[in-house]
């Protein structure tokens, strides 16, 4: 009897599996790569200067982006896949902690860990800074960049309660660059003195600062007095930082040629 | 014309702490009221060659610094940076350099006369 009835549910089960499996996979970042089949495929770069381009991880990286931008259409203003293969996703200030969460909390995303937020200052901009998201999950092995902006006066929430991490990526930002951060639990100083003034990273911040410091024998202290440099100390060094063809060394330098190249090779 | 004029009268910002100018001016007046209680402990702990007067005074110079801003979201940030100072000094992070920068005692004069401005090397 029992075995009868085995013999009945069996194949109920074993199709019940199969619908199961043939579900359309959504924008799934490592599962996907093992279903799909590609008939052409083109032989791999072998070349060691040329950075190898897979099409199906771009392909996998622009399906989830769309998926994200799908889920979040208030907030999600672009996605764009880098030449990198690095996804980007541009959200409004305003969605800063529900896209953090929807991408910490989603099974398919599972951005975990925070590795880095950096700012960017583009003074020629409405929104001058641009406050850069770095994430990466574990589960899948992905990084995606989160890309927000504001001004100085707009302040930017916090993420402090998704991830406890960025608490001093915060900080740094707001020291070097002076975008607050509304309810952050401990918003200060992190890499500048005490009395510092100023932002340094702001491309309006001068290159040799606003005061200089010194010991005074006199008051027997650290002295704070301002400095002032008629004209910026900027070296502006045009040639390459990379090896160049040594004959063209000196010309690239922009230096005059006192020796013809000729004579500066060994002679044999 | 006026209608970009509407827009921007209408243009909402997103406040940093104070959402009027009645409660911005309240937080300028506790972080000054702050500030002035604190600097008897600062000139004890510090020990630093300045008076109690002395120090209100440099406050009340401090604050009287940006007296012409009006706006309140500038008006905020200065009030949250004056209070990150201010937490800096009573928790004695700062030291007694750091007190004495807002003495300025050891920066010379700038010249006003053409000779000394001469001399000193400045633009006439």
């Amino acid at each position: 009897m029992a075995s009868r009835l085995c013999r009945a549910i069996r194949p109920i089960a074993s199709f019940a599996r199969k619908q199961l499996f043939q579900q359309p996979a959504v924008a799934q970042l490592a599962v996907q790569r093992r279903f799909e089949t590609t008939d052409a495929v083109p032989p791999p770069e072998t070349r060691p200067t040329v950075r190898p381009h897979d099409p199906l991880v771009k392909k996998q990286l622009t399906d989830f982006g769309q998926y994200v931008a799908e889920c979040l259409p208030r907030f999600v203003q672009r996605v764009d896949v880098t030449y990198l293969d690095e996804l980007e996703i541009m959200i409004h200030p305003d969605g800063v902690i529900p896209v953090l969460t929807f991408l910490k909390d989603h099974t398919n995303a599972q951005f975990l860990c925070i590795t880095d937020i950096a700012g960017l200052d583009v003074p020629t901009r409405e929104f001058r800074f641009e406050i850069v998201y770095n994430l990466l999950s574990l589960r899948y092995n992905q990084r995606v960049l989160v890309k927000t902006y504001t001004d100085e006066l707009t302040p930017i929430d916090s993420t402090c309660e998704v991830f406890a991490g960025s608490n001093w990526y915060e900080r740094e930002i707001w020291d070097m660059f002076g975008v607050f951060f509304a309810n952050h639990p401990d918003l200060r100083r992190i890499l500048t003195d005490y009395g510092f003034e100023g932002h340094p990273f702001r491309k309006d911040f001068p290159l040799s600062g606003y005061v200089e410091v010194r010991y005074d024998d006199e008051v027997k202290r650290v002295v704070v007095e301002p400095i002032e440099l008629t004209q910026e100390f900027r070296k502006f060094e045009y040639s390459t930082p990379w090896e160049t063809f040594p004959t063209y060394r000196r010309i690239e330098a922009g230096e005059d040629e006192a020796v013809p190249p000729e004579t500066t090779e060994p002679k044999q | 014309m006026a209608s970009r004029a509407v827009q921007q009268g209408f243009k909402q910002v997103k406040p940093i702490l104070s959402t009027n100018h009645h409660e911005a001016k309240r937080r300028v007046l506790n972080l000054y009221k702050a500030w002035y209680r604190q600097i008897p402990y600062v000139v004890k702990d510090f020990d630093v060659p300045i008076s109690v007067k002395m120090g209100r005074e440099k406050v009340r110079e401090m604050f009287n610094k940006n007296k012409h801003i009006t706006d309140i979201r500038t008006i905020d940030l200065l009030v949250i940076k004056g209070q990150m100072e201010l937490v800096e000094t009573a928790q004695i992070w700062k030291q007694r350099p750091h007190i004495m920068k807002y003495f300025e005692d050891t920066v010379n004069e700038r010249p006003a006369d053409f000779l000394g401005k001469f001399y000193d090397g400045h633009d006439p």
